[in-house]
């Protein structure tokens, strides 16, 4: 179907207009990360940092510990990102899909523990870990974050199998398949966005958690990154400059992830098969 | 038996295009491969069946009784404690029956704190799945390009670290060097040089809305397109044979196929909306004059800030009860669609 | 860098007399000798943790070489901590025995060995050098007439100007009071360029702290069993007029901020600032102002006679109740607190324990900054006082709400919310 020119025009300007509301503070974060201290605090805004310096990344990068961090905080979120996609596959199937006493009280359940107040929490889970020795490691906090997005990956998850129409699994079925099978050729592969945006979900909850590690964790080679990016901060102020180097490398690993993603799930999506 | 090789037949004339691409889906990892039994979808399900979905639900079961339930537990017994430092250090256990509770119940401060908290989620909730679901709209319009451009900026949005999103946000709105002070002023609007957004709730409530929206919106967006896609063009199409309208269209083919998505999200939506912490704590500590306290930060100040964990407890129990039943409207609608399944 | 960051001030308050106790130049070197090589020390470890930025340049191998030879065998593991939800760590630390020497507040430390976490080492204090201690430094560390704790090091604000700016404005001497002061503001605002002669933010409360006691006023005083604030007070109103003053040659600065959001420092790096009132690491780098384009004076008092008085902050030094390694924690303690390495401090511009180290403090910033010591002051040493200064504090809120608004309802709300607070059951 053609168009006007204008009513192909004003989705892009629109368009354009957004990226800039959802870029601009992030490119603020950016370009701050480069800027000299003078240029951080200014009168005029410095748009465009011309005098860049690396001085903010240096500090950062060279904070203390700041490898064994990277690499905690890569096996927490990555463990605690696969193990809960696999016990909520395996939930979400059964919620989604079969009928059995017992499902309303689960979906509740899940229901309820979506609205976890963690924050608050975590004295309750602290208490719990300190009484049973589970302090210093990273295997508890790891559990603890499955635990945080758990909820929500069986409840997104559940309802990406829900969408996936019947019929082609029993179609799969008719034509000889178990059930198992039905779901591992059938549905599985049209989960792809759903599990996409529930790891990546999940890597963001995860790679972000603060005050939990925070209260488990006080030695420095079980501790996790998001310490080190607060650890700019003192009482007396915040180094800026620092901080937002420190957040843009945070932010790193999630943007990989997405790009990765980008391209094995929604690039799988466009043409797959439920779009028929 | 082996795994059939010829297209899958399909219900639906609509879903022809799946027909063709669905073969090598299943011919590709299922040779060899041998199934028990045909065509259980029909017929009396054996013993096998009725214990599956509870083999299923086992792990996530045990981990939620486990990690979750646990501490849920834990933190219920704490309300019901007198645990300060003191108690906390020496690890006393103090119990004071319902003192906390009945200390925050007749606070005037707490019914506050909730009735802002509520009237808070609402605008924001609202606000976000509004734009979401446009931007997911658009998104689906767009070229190619220009949609990936669009993606990679929701994504570097939601990407962002929260601490330095309001970092970030709080120093745009800053009164001396807040690029939106000099840019209304450029704009002619000279009052604002030097307007200062913290002064009062209303303006800091301005902010925090705007940066909550800014960074909530992408998750919407994102999952809207990407459930647009999941709905056949087929339907498009015959809505716009009836000459239907965009309006139409939406209220017509894609709200009802994408209804349980907007359950869902919604849901989640005001669960994060409601427990927001970070954002509404780190932009003005719930000031000016406690005017910008949400539940969740009350929580945090009143409890963990002050070390006071049993009282603490008690908001936090609170909170879930009040989120519960504010809920519970919900949770209806949920539950009876579970029915239809 | 790490000057910069010296000192975990912004927390506690002493007075610091004129006339400490006497001087007699004891040497205590660390090393415990006979008692300590008797026995073994063997796979022991001490964690001690220190706050980010408190320990000088060379402090820490200083102290390290010394346990070393004192106490062979053990390792000393020494754990920098950062700022953010240090309290949370803390608490926690105590509770689960993590932690055997650590560094508190002074402002903190009533509450802490309140809990029960802190030794008490009331019989170590002689060993410890504590009769040289400067006894109003000491006082922090005191409860119920039991040590918790051991002074470690003090500092406190002070007139921090841009000498270009001040040059210009024709100013050849520091103000020796309060009126030359505001006439010398005057003048930098009158230079070219200049926007604020003081940046001063609202709710910088350190300030107004030093002006109450200046005028003899207590932020809360003890009436019978119960505490009440002492805002609503003639002379905390007084003290305020004054405040208020300063703060008038702020234009730009927010009422409703304290002097870390944004880091004053950062402001008055922009060179367009006359002065600000800060601490010794509050400048900007070198490469943004060089260090011999800033001066330093205390802040004048009512009369030349002597400064206004000041808040001094400062840490201690408690072990943990829960400790496994008490004679190591103490062994630590004694080599930290050696005149040797207490004198690091000196050097590094903070205010040491004893005032016989007083004659090491160096750079220019300490010597503005010891005079005003001597008119120091405390917040109340109980056991609540840290509740006032969880967030919200409401003594920032009262200056916001009495610098915009009402003194009489700002005061009465304040003090109200003071005495519900340290009146809180433990």
């Amino acid at each position: 179907m053609r168009r006007s020119l204008i009513g192909r025009t004003w989705p892009n300007a629109i368009a354009v207009v957004l990226l800039v509301f959802f870029v601009f503070p992030v490119y603020w974060m950016i370009s701050t990360s480069f800027k000299q201290d003078k240029d951080i605090i200014s009168r005029t805004p410095v748009f465009l940092p011309l005098d860049a310096t690396l001085d903010h990344f240096d500090k950062a990068v060279h904070a203390d510990n700041f490898w064994t961090y990277v690499t905690n905080s890569l096996t927490v979120t990555v463990g605690a990102v696969l193990v809960s996609l696999v016990i909520a596959t395996l939930a979400s199937f059964a919620v989604a899909r079969m009928k059995f006493r017992g499902r309303k009280a689960f979906v509740l359940v899940i229901m309820v523990a979506q609205m976890a107040p963690w924050e608050v929490m975590t004295i309750g889970v602290y208490m719990i870990s300190r009484d049973n020795d589970l302090l210093n490691s990273i295997v508890p906090l790891t559990a603890f974050y499955m635990m945080m997005v758990l909820p929500f990956t069986i409840w997104t998850l559940r309802g990406f199998i829900a969408a996936v129409p019947k019929e082609l699994e029993e179609s799969a079925m008719v034509d000889g398949c178990t059930r198992t099978q039905a779901f591992l050729k059938v549905i599985f592969p049209l989960l792809a966005p759903g599990l996409m945006s529930t790891s990546l979900f999940g890597f963001v909850t995860a790679w972000n958690e603060f005050p939990l590690v925070l209260w488990l964790n006080k030695k420095p080679d079980s501790q996790t990154l998001p310490l080190w990016l607060s650890s700019f901060q003192t009482n007396f102020g915040t180094d800026w400059g620092a901080t937002m180097a420190a957040s843009t490398l945070f932010a790193v690993p999630i943007l990989i992830l997405f790009i990765f993603l980008q391209r094995k799930a929604v690039g799988g999506l466009t043409d797959g098969a439920v779009k028929g | 038996m082996a795994v059939h090789s010829d297209p899958v037949r399909t219900q639906s004339p609509g879903t022809g295009k799946a027909a063709v691409r669905t073969p090598g889906v299943i011919a590709g990892g299922g040779a060899g491969s041998a199934p028990r039994k045909t065509g259980r979808a029909t017929g009396e399900p054996g013993f096998g069946a009725r214990v599956a979905p509870y083999l299923l639900l086992l792990p996530a079961t045990v981990v939620t009784i486990g990690l979750l339930g646990w501490p849920l537990l834990k933190t219920i017994l704490l309300s019901f404690q007198n645990l300060n430092k003191r108690q906390f250090i020496q690890h006393l256990t103090e119990w004071n029956g319902f003192d906390n509770y009945k200390e925050q119940l007749t606070d005037s401060e707490f019914w506050t704190v909730t009735g802002r908290t509520v009237a808070f989620t609402a605008v924001n909730v609202l606000l976000i799945m509004l734009g979401g679901t446009l931007i997911g709209l658009l998104l689906n319009r767009l070229g190619k390009w220009m949609r990936l451009a669009l993606s990679v900026a929701l994504v570097l949005a939601w990407a962002m670290p929260v601490v330095a999103a309001t970092t970030v946000y709080t120093w745009l709105f800053d009164q001396n060097f807040g690029v939106v002070n000099w840019f209304l002023d450029k704009l002619g609007w000279h009052s604002m040089a030097h307007f200062n957004w913290y002064s009062g709730e209303y303006s800091t409530f301005f902010v925090i809305v705007l940066l909550i929206v800014w960074m909530s919106i992408p998750f919407v967006a994102i999952n809207m397109y990407a459930a647009l896609t999941t709905i056949p063009k087929e339907l498009y199409e015959a809505a716009r044979m009836d000459g239907a309208g965009p309006v139409k269209t939406f209220t017509a083919v894609v709200f009802p196929s994408l209804k349980p998505f907007f359950l869902a999200t919604t849901f989640l939506e005001i669960i994060w909306v409601f427990k927001a912490f970070t954002q509404v704590y780190l932009i003005n500590h719930g000031g000016p004059d406690g005017l910008t306290r949400t539940l969740p930060v009350h929580a945090f100040l009143e409890g963990i800030g002050a070390q006071r964990f049993g009282a603490g407890s008690a908001i936090a129990v609170l909170t879930i009860l009040m989120l519960a039943a504010l809920m519970s409207y919900y949770f209806r609608i949920i539950l009876k669609q579970e029915d239809e399944l | 860098m790490k000057r910069q960051l010296i000192a975990a001030v912004g927390v506690a308050a002493m007075v610091v007399g004129v006339a400490a106790c006497g001087s007699d130049g004891k040497k205590d070197d660390a090393k415990s000798g006979s008692s300590s090589a008797a026995k073994n020390f063997d796979g022991k470890t001490l964690t001690v943790w220190l706050m980010d930025g408190s320990a000088p340049k060379g402090w820490e191998d200083s102290v390290k070489a010394d346990f070393t030879a004192a106490y062979p065998g053990a390792k000393l593991d020494i754990q920098t901590q950062k700022w953010n939800g240090i309290g949370q760590k803390v608490t926690a630390a105590l509770s689960e025995g993590s932690v055997d020497v650590l560094e508190i507040g002074n402002t903190q430390t009533a509450g802490y060995a309140a809990t029960g976490g802190l030794l008490d080492i009331t019989k170590d204090k002689a060993d410890l050098g504590g009769a040289d201690w400067a006894a109003n430094l000491n006082e922090s560390s005191i409860m119920d007439g039991k040590q918790y704790a051991a002074p470690w090091y003090f500092t406190n604000r002070v007139v921090t100007y841009n000498k270009d700016l001040w040059t210009k404005a024709g100013i050849t001497t520091p103000p020796k009071t309060l009126d030359e002061f505001s006439a010398d503001l005057d003048k930098v605002k009158a230079v070219p360029g200049v926007t604020d002669p003081l940046y001063m933010p609202g709710q910088e409360w350190y300030t107004y702290f030093g002006l109450l006691t200046s005028e003899g006023g207590k932020l809360a005083k003890k009436d019978g069993d119960k505490w009440v604030g002492g805002l609503s007070s003639p002379e905390a109103q007084k003290a305020f007029e004054t405040f208020k003053k300063l703060q008038s040659h702020s234009a730009t600065a927010p009422k409703d901020k304290d002097e870390a959001t944004p880091q004053q420092k950062d402001v008055f790096a922009k060179g367009d600032i006359g002065a600000i009132i800060g601490l010794g690491w509050e400048v900007p780098k070198p490469e943004e102002m060089a260090a011999d384009k800033i001066g330093y004076f205390p802040l004048p008092g009512a009369t030349a006679d002597k400064p206004s008085s000041v808040f001094l902050g400062g840490s201690n030094l408690a072990i943990a109740q829960q400790t496994k390694n008490p004679e190591l924690a103490k062994g630590f303690l004694k080599i930290a607190l050696s005149d040797k390495n207490e004198g690091l401090f000196a050097a590094a511009g903070s205010i040491p324990n004893k005032t016989s180290l007083n004659s090491k403090v160096a750079g220019d910033f300490a010597k503005a900054a010891l005079p005003a010591s001597a008119n120091g002051a405390v917040t109340p040493n109980v056991a609540t006082w840290s509740n006032v200064e969880n967030e919200p504090n409401p003594v920032k809120d009262f200056l916001t709400a009495a610098l915009t608004g009402d003194y009489a309802a700002a005061a009465k709300k304040a003090d109200d919310e003071i005495a519900k607070r340290l009146n809180s059951k433990q």
